[in-house]
């Protein structure tokens, strides 16, 4: 009696899990977190902690470990990567700039953090995603207008940032107040590197410099070039997070606890606590591809009036194109309302190029003409927005002309020339009898 | 391996350096920063319990030293224990330690009976084991039972003793068992509290030799500790990558315990340097806010050993703030206090020296600074000191009033601050003007108020120069030098320039030569604006002020002219979206209106009209047409046929293709061959025939 009602539970779970588990994310959730120091393990706890309250399986390893390994027989091991090990030299075991960069490129996403003591490898990884990090190795960002008002701190390296990228996608929909407190080196983005974006740039009276030797030379970085924490994309939607400063992600910059609350010199408004616990969540959302990472399905075309998908369209005729977007929300999939959504009817360049529009539950669809030219034509889309994942697919469509009984046939102005063939073929016909029967 | 990592220990303390000092770099005695962060830390589940044991205990334990409100939990932790403790002989020791210390620390009502039961269970524990962890755990529960006012003796206490004794090592450090080889400072910590509770549990005093053996080991052990160049003290693993490593936090926290414990028990005192007792404090108190539950016990727990302890109490000396403003009067305040906060015994503190952030000795004029009995703080009127703004390290000295003090509480002596002072500068006789190169008379001097913004508009070419000057005082007048002094010069073109405006002893002064700067400024003419940025950490007024802008006119510039720097690309400028397309058509040709093309269509037909007309005028006839029925039937079908050929026109046009047409057209073609020719050779017969006759 028991075993039955028990297999029927089981089944139940079964499917509530397989039900559960449908919605597969476009990211796995193993990341590697490499640590130069165990430390830092519970100094971030609290970043660390938010990623695993995320559903992340974090594996700690110290940057030197002798076993440490990326992927295994060809498979990656890990789907995303946190870098807070600033002045490791060289990593342990098989991983080197390569082997981070080939994790990159094969479309994982890493974290990055870097601080005064950033050692050569770190910047090179940095400067290899797009990101140059400033060369003297004793300098800071220092600020004496927008620095964090502390009772133990004088020298204003500790700024408070608050110039941020305006971008929902990147930073949630939940406006940062609170400034950001950033303590570490600045770098720039590379002019000719046009992926990467200041998520938090510094204020105009920023500069970078050692804050203990008295200048000789104008600081290479100065002003609001610098950016404190960069975010690349690169065409593979793999997404690199670069911050001059790991103290950014600690507990104490996050913390709830400073006594006295987060203070802007010169500004009188006093904040409980500041931005960086909601600053790097957002960021590590975007990052490991909770929020912004659109897919495209049922890409759909055909005549109006018809329902069939045909092998080829005739020029002149009048089509319909439609496509589904939806966006993955960190638990699901949800549909994608925007209004800049365009498809191109391409061939060498496009010849329609349309604003498709949306019924706001992730349907996308637009009609147009056939342009009056034949040839092999594409229905291209091409959508790239700040902070989502780019969208590109394409469908090969041919396109040919009329065939010779599609013109049109009688035409009005041709009937002079009708009549007069057609009254000549009467005419003939009488006289055919008049020539041989006439007496 | 360990050639690839030369020197590992070294690294760590480097590295530890910097992951325990940010924002608070400052030493600052426990405060409810602290309580918060531990009740964040050991928030207990949904169900109210705090996972595991060990857990659990830490939990308890931190609330009780810090204060903190635990009575909602005590009935689900009391009952948790009381589990583990009604099972003695099927409990691991370990569980019936923590359980043991549980019901300690909240007072749960635990039967005489059951207590008999673990105390039977841990007495047999003792007497076979040989690892130290054992020992430990059962030493440990049975301290704790007995402190609950449960009666207990350990009998055999001096083989115990030894036993436990055994696995120390001449270093001072202890092995975990006699089996294994590795010794660990962590483990001599659990080892001096497991004597410690020996003494506390033997029936009779302990042999003062073994004793006395035991405090000579901990000042070898003492000998092994690690220090910051700040005075702060800690232990660690002699090898780092030791399989039970525990990091510098849980070790120092072992040693404290056991220490302070032997402390407490053993008779006499034992000889343990003052200000290595005061760096163990500082550097627990470093850590500031832990991260992790674990690190806030093992904070908590050995800073109330140390704050209650028989060897030393260190005093700490701490600076509530460390930045001190000229301009509202700020006095330096110095609280000397227990590292949990509570009053220090009475003592002075003295200002002995003020150091230059160059390490020159400012004043060495010994101070005594002042004491509020209400807020426990010392403190002192900065403007007498006559201190300018900048960064200083100050050093004071702190001797206690009553020299029995000297021996309960570790003070450190001298003690080192960095602080700031800051202030406001004077901003005055700034100027800006173009001179010629040769003459250097200055044709346009403005003044200017760098306190304001100043829209100046100025114009040179390239054989004239930019002078700009102003003075920066002090509050003490003294003139100012500080870190940062720019004049940015950005060309509309976003092309940005920068100097570093150079101070001398009496004013700030730059000039700008355009003709050797012109190959610096890549020959680009036009309106260039003026910034000018001054800022320091010492200096309260710190601006960025826009002084206006210069045309400048400068040279074409030369082929071989270096090229300004390519502008960074807009990255914003790929996303949104791209101008909408549409197909122009081709357009159909022209074509007549509808009305003309059917009045020709009648014109058209006019000449076939006028043939009908004609033939009828002529008066046609049909007297030729075959009588005899076959040749008239055969002059039908030919007619027939003509027409047929013509229908089939007809229809050629309406809806047949080329192809059926002319299938059908040669089927008509044959047949109209036939009767044609029957036809017109009949006909031809005929009037042949007539011609003949």
């Amino acid at each position: 009696m028991a075993t039955p009602r028990r297999v029927l539970l089981l089944l139940l779970a079964l499917a509530a899990a397989a039900l559960a588990g449908a919605e597969e994310g476009p990211r796995g959730r193993r990341l590697l977190v490499l640590l130069d120091d165990l430390a830092v393990r519970s100094s971030h706890s609290a970043f660390f902690g938010s990623l695993q309250a995320r559903g992340f399986d974090l594996d700690f390893r110290l940057a030197d470990d002798p076993k440490l390994s990326l992927h295994r027989y060809g498979q990656y091991l890990y789907d995303g990567l946190v870098l807070f090990a600033p002045s490791t030299p060289r990593f342990g075991g098989s991983v080197d700039q390569n082997a981070v960069l080939e994790f990159i490129d094969a479309g994982h996403d890493v974290i990055l953090a870097a601080d005064s003591s950033a050692s050569d490898l770190i910047r090179g990884i940095a400067t290899e995603c797009g990101v140059d990090f400033d060369e003297d190795p004793e300098a800071m960002v220092i600020d004496h207008i927008n620095y964090a008002v502390t009772d133990v701190d004088g020298d204003h390296t500790l700024i408070a940032g608050d110039d941020l990228i305006q971008s929902d996608v990147i930073l949630g929909s939940k406006k940062i107040e609170a400034p950001v407190l950033f303590r570490g080196i600045g770098h720039t983005a590379n002019p000719s590197n046009s992926l990467v974006l200041k998520v938090l740039s510094a204020s105009p009276s920023a500069y970078s410099a050692n804050p203990k030797t008295k200048l000789a030379s104008p600081p290479s970085l100065t002003g609001s070039a610098i950016s404190l924490v960069s975010v690349m994309q690169a065409r593979n939607n793999a997404r690199v997070l670069i911050s001059g400063s790991l103290d950014l992600f600690s507990n104490l910059f996050s913390n709830r606890f400073l006594k006295s609350g987060v203070q802007k010199a010169g500004s009188k408004k006093r904040h409980e606590r500041a931005g960086n616990e909601q600053f790097v969540t957002e960021t590590s959302k975007w990052v490991f591809h909770e929020r912004g990472h659109l897919k495209a399905i049922n890409v759909k075309h055909h005549k109006v009036g018809e329902t069939n998908e045909p092998g080829m369209y005739r020029i002149n005729d009048d089509l319909e194109y439609s496509v589904e977007i939806y966006e993955w929300s960190g638990t699901s999939w949800k549909p994608y309302v925007a209004d800049d959504v365009q498809l191109q009817f391409f061939m060498m360049s496009p010849y329609v190029l349309k604003t498709m529009s949306t019924d706001k539950k992730g349907l996308y669809s637009t009609s147009f003409k056939v342009p009056d030219v034949y040839g092999v034509f594409q229905f291209k889309v091409e959508y790239q927005r700040l902070g989502y994942t780019g969208l590109s697919f394409t469908k090969q469509i041919p396109v040919r002309p009329y065939r010779h009984n599609e013109y049109e046939r009688f035409i009005t102005s041709a009937y002079p020339y009708y009549t007069a063939s057609f009254s000549t073929m009467g005419a003939f016909f009488i006289f055919s009898f008049v020539y041989l029967y006439h007496k | 391996m360990a050639g690839r990592r030369p020197a590992p220990a070294a690294l760590l303390v480097l590295l530890l350096a910097a992951a325990f000092a940010p924002i608070s770099s400052a030493v600052r005695p426990v405060s409810d920063a602290h309580r918060s962060a531990a009740a964040e830390l050991f928030a207990p589940s949904a169900d109210g319990s705090f996972g595991d044991l060990e857990r659990t205990y830490e939990a308890v334990r931190t609330f009780q030293i810090l204060g903190l409100k635990y009575k909602s939990v005590t009935g689900e932790a009391c009952k948790f224990a009381a589990e583990k403790l009604a099972s003695p002989a099927s409990s691991a020791t370990k569980d019936l330690f923590h359980a043991a210390r549980i019901s300690g620390v909240l007072g749960c009502s635990v039967d005489a009976g059951v207590y008999d039961g673990v105390v039977a269970r841990l007495k047999a524990v003792i007497k076979d084991t040989n690892s130290l962890l054992e020992f430990y755990y059962s030493v440990g529960g049975l301290l704790s039972i007995k402190e609950q006012g449960h009666n207990i003796v350990l009998s055999d206490a001096e083989s115990t003793f030894h036993a436990i004794k055994a696995l120390s090592q001449s270093d001072g450090r202890w092995r975990y068992d006699t089996n294994s080889a590795e010794s660990s400072t962590f483990a001599a910590g659990i080892a001096l509290e497991a004597l410690a509770g020996v003494v506390a549990l033997a029936d009779a005093e302990v042999d003062p030799s073994m004793v006395g053996v035991v405090k000579n080991d901990i000042v070898k052990l003492f000998d092994t500790i690690k220090s910051y160049d700040d005075g702060t003290f800690y232990f660690d693993e002699k090898h780092v990558d030791a399989t039970e490593y525990k990091g510098p936090i849980m070790t120092s926290a072992s040693v404290v315990r056991g220490v302070t414990s032997f402390a407490t028990v053993a008779p006499g005192k034992l000889n343990i340097p003052s200000e290595k007792v005061l760096g163990l404090g500082k550097f627990f108190l470093g850590i500031g806010l832990p991260g992790s539950a674990k690190d806030c016990f093992n904070q908590i727990e050995s800073l109330s050993f140390l704050e209650n302890n028989r060897v030393f109490t260190p005093l700490i000396l701490s600076l509530p703030s460390k930045v001190f403003s000229l301009t509202s009067k700020d006095q330096l305040k110095v609280e000397v206090t227990t590292v949990f906060g509570s009053a220090a015994p009475p003592l002075k503190v003295n200002l002995v020296q003020v150091l230059g952030s160059d390490s020159k000795v400012i004043t060495s004029e010994n101070k005594e600074l002042q004491f509020d009995l209400d807020n426990n703080v010392h403190y002192l009127d900065i403007a007498p000191l006559k201190i300018d703004v900048g960064k200083y390290s100050l050093v004071f000295e702190i001797s206690l009033k009553e020299p029995e003090h000297e021996s309960v509480y570790a003070t450190g002596g001298r003690n080192t601050e960095n602080v700031f002072i800051t202030g406001l500068i004077k901003v005055d006789k700034a100027e800006i003007g173009i001179s010629d190169n040769d003459a250097g008379t200055v044709e346009s001097v403005q003044k200017l108020d760098l306190l304001k913004d100043t829209k100046v508009s100025l114009s040179a070419n390239h054989l004239q120069k930019l002078r700009l000057s102003f003075q920066l005082t002090t509050p003490l007048g003294h003139t100012f030098k500080p870190h940062q002094v720019f004049l940015k010069l950005k060309h509309e073109s976003n092309v940005e320039h920068l100097f570093v405006v150079p101070g001398s002893a009496r004013q700030f002064k730059i000039v700008l030569d355009f003709l050797g700067l012109v190959e610096k400024f890549y020959y680009l003419s036009g309106r260039y604006d003026l910034e000018l940025a001054v800022g320091d950490a010492a200096m309260e007024n710190s601006f960025l002020r826009p002084l206006g802008h210069l045309e400048l006119d400068l040279p074409e510039a030369p082929e071989k002219a270096p090229r300004p720097p390519a502008q960074a690309v807009d990255p914003f400028s790929k996303f949104g979206p791209k101008a909408e397309i549409s197909h122009i058509f081709r357009s159909p040709e022209k074509r007549p209106p509808k009305e003309l093309s059917l009045a020709f269509t009648g014109l058209t037909l006019l000449p076939f009209i006028g043939f009908l007309i004609g033939l009828v005028c002529l008066g046609v006839n049909l007297k030729n047409f075959p009588s005899l029925p076959g040749p008239a039937a055969f002059a039908s079908l030919f007619h027939a046929g003509i027409g047929a050929v013509l229908l089939l026109y007809v229809l050629f046009w309406l809806k047949l293709d080329l192809f059926t047409t002319l299938k059908y057209l040669g089927f008509l073609g044959i047949f109209l061959v036939f009767v044609g020719h029957r036809t017109l050779s009949y006909l031809s017969s005929v009037s042949t025939k007539q011609k003949t006759a």
